[in-house]
């Protein structure tokens, strides 16, 4: 109670201060008043009472600021002077003031809007109850060559099986991404939604905005008591259907399904797999629906869920991996079939409970090492902005030394003078992080255009949102401290009787040390941020201009949707030679095929192979598998080395290709050519192993397979037949003369010869290669833009330096020009400071920049981190951009009349 | 120039608590009578009274109210707030309980 009243004391005092000043001179008076009275009823003369009673009263001055000193506002007031003195500083200096706004917008924009990259991809939890007891459990097959194949996903049976046998969970869900077409009212759109378990949505505990959502009641074959129900994102409901209630119960169709919407998901959920933005949510059992596959659900083996779970309350992460542990070899047992039960991979093959608060994402895997180190490279660029800032106001600071001196004097302490330059900076630094958190908002989504990745693109919102802004903050009033700090400091050593006594402001000592320490600083940074960003620029130019063994200008892939063509088996191949003849003569079209594996879309096939001249028939080798129909080769440019290229008809259906890795792997002392390799093929249905074997009928070059980056692969290429792997959604390929005409080309000829089947996107192999190399490429963009703001901080913090140091010997130059100097000589000697400062820069960064250049080399591709080529030329641009920053000023300096110079002493 | 160290401040505060529970008086007033009751031996300084005044209205010890002087002029009067009254029996405690000690000392040691 007597704090509101304090409080409310307080505030009203705040607001009447002048009046209270007011009748504090009034209460003062009174009693003096009193005491003059008391002085002349004593018996004194009217001047002696009157004297008496101010000598008495003491310095009224004193007393009045005694008594302020006591008012509880006294901080805010003080505060609030230093505010308004430190406008007034500004307003007086808007150059400086502008510059440094600027200075500080670039480099914390930079940071907001990296930080809020990783924030969006790695840090953000799930919007659900109690994030942190969320976990997802992921097969880890231990394989090193294709770490992120099969991304760790269950089958539906081994999730149930989990679930029924494990204590640790209170449930434990699968989630699968898949793009649904949705029809309403005749219109058809392509949405990305995804299929989840029954209880998934009980499992996270979010609750719906209108209607229900998913039940295990609803997840079974068939659908539940709602017929197939689906669940939709609050994005859709508010841009499509206008956010109307009456949505529930309203029936759409979902890929040629009848399904009824059932309710309305939370705004700002996005499910658990991050960055993927799902708009609408089926049940599992719907898969069954769409592949006319019911025993395919459930299968044992093959996994397509991601599985996440909630550990009890009770029940740790350690907990639960320990039980997941003990549990999971008899669960592989009865899900593995068992030939393929004791094959290597599969016996080290574990269950792992990792940690799923912000959710799941493969983007994640890809961009989290980058991201780190983007967050490092801007880290570096806002300490080199610090540092130029910090110069700046040490030079300013050194100017107002009389005025600290003056005010010293008149009794302000160091803590005083400390807070008032503090405030000034933090002035300047708050309207900074503004801009650039602008600057960030600004920037952001066009960062991410530059990237190359439709999906990061499609995926990443990079708007600053809450956390990032008071992280932003946060970092704005340290930086403040920290280049604030430095000037502060120094005016508050100021000597009073010296500073006083000079006429012309002159520097101490410790500025001038304080400003040649900051240059070589930002010079060793900006050196470091140089040599990485060339790095990793030569890194995106190897990737780029590698021989990947294919020509990727005009290639465009068009997946094939015949599913549901009445032709099946021989009859689809057939359809399919006939289409791809078809094509080959249409206008502008040099090459079309179809292929079943795209380059670099990280789809994986492999199957285990061994050369029929191998005695040892027990020990096979896997190879990287394609299907592909004639022409292949030449519509991707791969360059047949040896023999023939596959033919499109029935009698060259055992035939097979094989490039030169797996030419050398399996037929190591001979030629591949003729030779019979046998496919150890494994029906997991039948459970029985059967040997298909296929003769080789040419050699290819080697090409890459799944990315860029992996040496090339083995691969063995089959012909396309009624059994081949994904007959009904084979991708054609056309190389066109342009992409244009490959489009028109396919359109036409689906048109004419599959009407029924769904016309689908393309994808061009230029856009396949980009997406493989995105993440280098942001890298490289980003780190380029990075190397090139620290040398314009460095620059101008130099260019700073020498005009400084210019203006302050003026005088001495003019002596100097006076006493016979050549404009040449003053020339050098000014540069002499920064050649030196220049030297101790690139000497330290090289250090530096030599383990930078280490640290990253895993990032690197085909560029050694020592290359001193990139070291050598990384410093000539240094000194380069340096000696001009330096020149600029400096030229200055020799056009100074003597006369003049001497004159304004 | 220094702060008034802690226990003369605080006796200040005593003495002017003590004053003003029998009735609502001016700064003036109160220095008069302080000086009159403790037969001129103790002489409050403007420079420390009034520093102490405002600071025990900070507090809320104490509330001001601005009123008509005996001799016609506007003054500021301070009066005892009930928290004041509790704070002063508090503070007269303490200081009984502090010079008995001391006077135990002096005596004794």
């Amino acid at each position: 109670m007597r704090v509101l009243k304090q409080a409310g004391m307080y505030l009203r005092m705040l607001l009447h201060r002048g009046r209270e000043a007011q009748r504090l001179d009034a209460e003062m008076q009174f009693h003096l008043d009193q005491q003059i009275a008391e002085n002349l009823a004593a018996g004194m003369a009217p001047e002696e009472a009157r004297r008496a009673a101010r000598l008495s009263f003491g310095n009224p001055v004193v007393v009045r600021e005694h008594v302020r000193e006591a008012w509880l506002w006294a901080g805010a007031e003080r505060l609030w002077q230093d505010v308004r003195f430190a406008a007034r500083q500004i307003r007086r200096a808007p150059g400086f003031a502008l510059v440094s706004i600027l200075t500080l917008a670039l480099g914390i924009g930079a940071n907001t809007a990296i930080f809020s990259l990783t924030h969006a991809l790695l840090l953000e939890s799930l919007p659900i109850p109690n994030p942190g007891r969320l976990v997802r459990l992921a097969m880890d097959f231990h394989d090193a060559d294709r770490p992120s194949s099969n991304n760790g996903a269950l089958s539906l049976p081994m999730i149930q099986m989990l679930q029924s046998q494990s204590h640790s969970f209170s449930g434990i869900f699968g989630w699968s991404v898949y793009d649904f077409v949705l029809k309403d009212e005749g219109v058809s759109h392509g949405r990305r939604g995804a299929m989840v378990t029954g209880n998934a949505f009980q499992t996270l505990g979010i609750h719906p905005v209108v209607g229900r959502l998913l039940t295990p009641a609803d997840d079974q074959p068939g659908g539940g008591p709602d017929g197939w129900a689906a669940v939709i994102s609050y994005r859709l409901w508010v841009e499509q259907y206008h956010a109307d209630p009456s949505i529930i119960g309203r029936h759409i169709t979902v890929t040629d399904h009848g399904v009824t919407i059932i309710g309305v998901a939370p705004p700002g959920f996005e499910g658990v797999i991050v960055a993927e933005h799902p708009d609408l949510y089926l049940p599992v059992e719907f898969s069954a629906a769409i592949s006319n596959n019911e025993k395919q659900l459930h299968r044992g083996w093959g996994g397509w869920l991601t599985a996440f779970a909630r550990l009890k309350p009770d029940a740790s992460r350690a907990m639960a991996q320990a039980e997941i542990r003990t549990l999971f070899p008899s669960i592989k047992t009865a899900m593995v079939p068992p030939s393929v039960l004791h094959l290597p991979a599969v016996e080290r093959l574990t269950l792992d409970v990792d940690p799923a608060r912000s959710g799941w994402s493969t983007l994640r895997l890809q961009y989290t090492k980058p991201l780190l180190l983007l967050q490092i490279l801007v880290g570096v660029v806002l300490l080199i902005c610090c540092a130029n800032l910090s110069g700046l106001f040490l030079a300013r600071a050194s100017a107002r030394q009389q005025e600290f001196a003056i005010r010293g004097a008149l009794g302000a302490g160091r803590v005083r003078l400390i807070r008032q330059l503090l405030v000034e900076s933090l002035m300047l630094a708050l309207p900074g992080a503004l801009a650039g958190i602008g600057f960030a908002w600004l920037v952001g989504p066009w960062m991410l255009r530059g990237l190359g990745s439709s999906q990061a693109e499609a995926a990443l919102s990079v708007r600053p949102d809450f956390a990032v802004l008071v992280i932003t903050a946060a970092v704005a009033c340290v930086c403040a401290l920290f280049f604030g700090m430095a000037p502060a400091w120094m005016a508050s050593r100021t000597d009073i009787e010296s500073a006083l006594r000079n006429s012309h402001p002159c520097t101490s000592a410790g500025s001038a040390v304080a400003r040649r320490i900051f240059i070589p600083l930002q010079l060793a940074l900006s050196l470091m941020l140089i040599v990485v960003a060339a790095l990793l620029g030569a890194t995106v130019v190897h990737l780029r201009t590698d021989d990947t063994g294919f020509h990727t200008k005009n290639v465009a892939f068009y997946i094939a949707d015949f599913g549901r063509l009445p032709q099946k088996g021989a009859n689809l191949v057939a359809l399919y030679r006939r289409i791809l003849q078809q094509m080959e003569e249409q206008p502008g079209v040099d090459s079309a095929s179809t292929v079943a594996v795209l380059p670099y879309h990280g789809w994986i096939a492999k199957s285990p192979f061994t050369a029929a001249t191998d005695p040892k028939l027990s020990i096979t080798r896997p190879s990287d598998i394609n299907v592909i129909s004639a022409g292949y080769f030449t519509t991707v440019g791969t360059q047949l080395l040896s023999g023939r290229d596959l033919r499109n008809d029935d009698s060259d259906l055992r035939s097979c290709i094989v490039n030169q890795r797996a030419a050398k792997m399996y037929f190591p002392h001979a030629a591949a050519l003729g030779k019979i390799l046998h496919e150890v093929d494994h029906n997991i249905a039948s459970s029985k192993t059967s040997i298909r074997d296929c003769q080789v009928v040419g050699v290819v070059q080697n090409t890459k397979y799944d990315t860029v980056r992996e040496s090339p692969p083995s691969i063995i290429y089959f012909p396309m037949s009624a059994q081949s792997y994904r007959l009904p959604n084979m991708y054609f390929a056309i190389h066109g003369r342009s992409i244009a005409e490959a489009e028109a080309a396919y359109h036409k000829v689906i048109h004419e010869m599959a009407p029924a089947s769904p016309e689908t996107d393309p994808v061009t192999f230029q856009q396949l290669m980009n997406d493989s190399i995105a993440q280098e490429q942001l890298l490289s963009a980003l780190s380029g833009f990075f190397a090139v703001l620290a040398l314009l901080l460095s620059s101008i913090g130099i260019y700073g330096l020498v005009a400084w140091d210019v203006s302050r010997r003026t005088t001495e130059i003019g002596v100097r020009m006076a006493m016979g100097a050549t404009r040449p000589r003053v020339f050098l000697m000014i540069l002499r400071q920064t050649t030196f400062l220049l030297a101790v820069g690139l000497a330290a960064g090289g250090a530096a920049a030599f383990f930078a250049a280490r640290s990253v080399s895993s990032f690197l591709y085909e560029i050694h981190a020592e290359n001193p080529a990139v070291f050598l030329v990384a410093a000539g641009v240094l000194v380069i951009v340096g000696l001009i920053a330096a020149t600029l000023p400096a030229r200055q300096a020799i056009s100074i009349d003597p006369v003049n110079a001497l004159r304004s002493e | 120039m220094t702060k008034p160290n802690d226990l003369v401040q605080g006796t200040l505060d005593l003495l002017i608590l003590r004053t003003i529970s029998l009735g609502p008086m001016h700064g003036w007033m109160i220095a008069k009578r302080i000086q009159q009751v403790s037969r001129e031996v103790l002489q409050v300084q403007q420079g420390s009274l009034y520093p102490a005044l405002h600071r025990l209205e900070q507090q809320g010890w104490i509330s001001a109210k601005w009123a008509e002087s005996e001799t016609g002029r506007q003054a500021k009067f301070y009066a005892l707030t009930p928290e004041g009254r509790k704070k002063l029996e508090q503070e007269t405690a303490n200081w009984s309980r502090l010079s008995a000690a001391i006077n135990l000392v002096i005596e004794k040691a």
